[in-house]
């Protein structure tokens, strides 16, 4: 029973963080910027969320649509803003422009939504008791994770797979001159890939906000997660990503059940060191080292 | 003359006269400055001047500060001695932390040693027995010998002395066989082994200086604070490192010396906007890479004649300032 509830908790711990790494992984291979403030927008859809829910008193569909919405906004904005001038930086530079991003999302949402240590609960929105199946428990918020996180996912594979908007993010991700050349507007490319990595962001944190409290510094473990899921799958591979965030969400759910609860804080940097060193390309990444 | 020949001079007296005129406060942020020029100049040999991407640069500070805390209590070894050993602890575990960077590049270098700094601390916190864990130790006062001054004035001068140390040697390191050598591989790994430079043998060089100049700015730290603890040393350190270098000026003595004074009095100031002060920090460190591309040092640059360092690379790009048009032979071989 303790396995199948730590299999369960895993899986949609690691749904979470393929969505995280799935959002991270757009961005960057669009625009090979790794957005450090990626947690924060995590952060943010979750109390976005909350604003719309709890304070605005929106049905729970509603606030959810909006907080994706305004999300999508965010995402580009953000890129407008913070990151179009900066689009011939050095990575150190972009990695040092997006740190300072996430300070600014951070404080704004201390600002708005309370000071350092303040959590706050967002209310189910499940509220009954959870299922047995043949003897064994299922938490209702975790069906919903996993299977919101696995929704997301379809959408965005069809997305990228049917939709003409996803078929030039491809094309400009692939090669951004021959996609200018047959007449693709890449700017506006990389203002709608902003705009769906940070709604990738923003799902997770509205999925996670209900079995959680909201605090401003959320966002900062969920990105070192998504980093770890994102190479271990392959840095740069979405279907690494992931296959990456389910491993990771299963090894830290198994790490703390059977070793003991220290040891999760560990596990993705564990992840991080191992798969870096032993095999650098990942589980589906092809190309062994990125040249910057 | 050269206006370098006239302000040096000139700020070193007025950093003398400083801990005698000024509050406790001040003397107190000044050291905290002397500090980071040591932590900021060991950043910029490794990431300005070698090209290396690494984020352990917090916890190679962590590491030179428990080192130089732990020494004492464990082995019951004197501050004096302990600052030096905790600088070369750090250098060997800075050599074992390079290690990847001899297979990895760019971002995959930054993720490894991102993942090791984290874990450094870590262990800190789940290893109480020998790190007393979250708590933090507090470190008792070196003695001074003969100093007529008081601690925090006799700190302060220590800390000052160091600094001057550090910059001078980063001055001919940077100027050297060895500098050079961190240069062509940062602007060209390929290049650099045609010229029979070893990227290997300079990387893992380069990752040991600047562990052991923040190996040494740690052991300094824990005095000047009496006190050291796992929190000092996290990523928010890192980001505060990495700004240094970077609005300062990547590959530039007098930039980190920059970065490090603004870096310290940033959050000092910002301290008055309460509940803003983390969006006004943000909003400034986006605003200077936005804005000033080269660094506080490319501003220099511009304005004073002749404060230009020959290694120093303008980031590529029509964004940036025009490369200055004559190029010295060694900067680029």
């Amino acid at each position: 029973m303790f396995f199948f509830h730590l299999l369960t908790s895993g899986l949609s711990n690691g749904g979470l963080y393929a969505l995280v790494a799935l959002g991270l992984i757009t961005i960057y291979r669009a625009t090979l910027v790794v957005n450090f403030a990626h947690g924060e927008v995590f952060m943010l859809g979750a109390f976005f969320g909350y604003m719309f829910h709890v304070t605005l008193a929106l049905p729970y569909p509603a606030s959810l649509a909006l907080a994706v919405a305004s999300s999508l906004l965010l995402g580009m904005a953000t890129e407008r803003i913070a990151y179009r001038p900066l689009v011939r930086a050095s990575t150190v530079s972009l990695v040092l422009a997006s740190v300072g991003f996430s300070f600014v999302l951070k404080g704004f949402a201390r600002v708005t939504w309370g000071g350092k240590g303040d959590y706050i609960p967002f209310p189910p929105i499940f509220s009954f008791p959870p299922l047995q199946v043949a003897g064994l428990i299922i938490v209702p918020q975790n069906l919903v994770i996993l299977g919101g996180a696995l929704a997301f996912m379809a959408v965005l594979w069809a997305f990228f797979r049917y939709t003409k908007l996803g078929k030039m993010m491809r094309a400009t991700a692939e090669n951004q001159r021959a996609a200018a050349l047959v007449g693709i507007r890449i700017e506006r490319v990389f203002a709608v890939t902003w705009g769906i990595g940070t709604c990738l962001g923003a799902v997770a944190g509205l999925l996670m906000a209900p079995v959680t409290l909201l605090y401003p510094d959320m966002g900062a473990t969920l990105l070192i997660q998504a980093f770890a899921s994102a190479i271990l799958g392959g840095f740069g591979s979405m279907p690494g990503a992931i296959l990456g965030g389910f491993i990771v969400g299963l090894v830290e759910s198994f790490v703390g059940g059977y070793l003991g609860s220290q040891y999760i804080t560990a596990a993705p940097f564990v992840i991080i060191l191992a798969v870096l060193v032993v095999r650098p390309a990942g589980l589906l990444g092809t190309r062994a080292v990125v040249k910057v | 003359m050269p206006p370098r020949r006239v302000v040096l001079p000139l700020l070193l007296a007025v950093l003398v006269v400083c801990p005698f005129v000024l509050n406790p406060y001040l003397v107190f942020v000044i050291s905290v400055v002397f500090i980071y020029t040591i932590l900021a100049l060991g950043l910029n040999l490794l990431l300005g001047f070698a090209g290396q991407f690494a984020f352990a640069n917090a916890a190679f500070f962590g590491i030179g500060a428990y080192a130089t805390a732990l020494l004492k209590i464990h082995l019951g070894v004197s501050f004096w001695l302990g600052l030096p050993l905790g600088g070369l602890i750090t250098a060997a575990i800075g050599v074992v932390v390079g290690l990847p960077a001899l297979r990895l590049s760019g971002l995959y270098l930054a993720m490894a040693t991102l993942a090791f700094a984290q874990l450094f601390q870590w262990l800190l916190i789940h290893w109480p027995s020998f790190t007393f864990g979250a708590g933090g130790i507090k470190v008792s006062h070196p003695g001074f010998g003969p100093s007529p001054f008081g601690y925090e004035t006799n700190v302060y001068f220590l800390c000052l002395g160091v600094a001057v140390l550090a910059v001078f040697a980063t001055w001919n390191i940077v100027r050297s066989r060895v500098g050079r050598a961190f240069v062509a591989i940062r602007d060209s790994e390929v290049a650099a082994q045609a010229l029979g430079i070893d990227p290997a043998r300079y990387k893992t060089v380069a990752f040991a200086l600047s562990a052991f100049y923040a190996g040494i700015a740690g052991g300094l730290h824990s005095v000047l604070l009496n006190y050291v603890a796992p929190e000092g040393y996290s990523l928010f350190q890192m980001v505060i490192h990495f700004a240094m270098v970077v609005v300062g000026g990547l590959g530039s003595v007098t930039g980190s010396v920059l970065g490090a004074a603004l870096m310290t009095a940033l959050p000092e100031v910002l301290r008055t906007f309460k509940s803003a002060q983390e969006i006004a920090f943000g909003a400034i460190l986006m605003l200077c890479i936005i804005f000033l591309p080269d660094g506080l040092y490319g501003v220099i640059r511009r304005r004073l004649a002749g404060w230009r360092e020959t290694l120093h690379r303008a980031p590529a790009g029509p964004a940036s300032a025009p490369a200055p048009a004559v190029v010295t032979p060694d900067a680029h071989p």
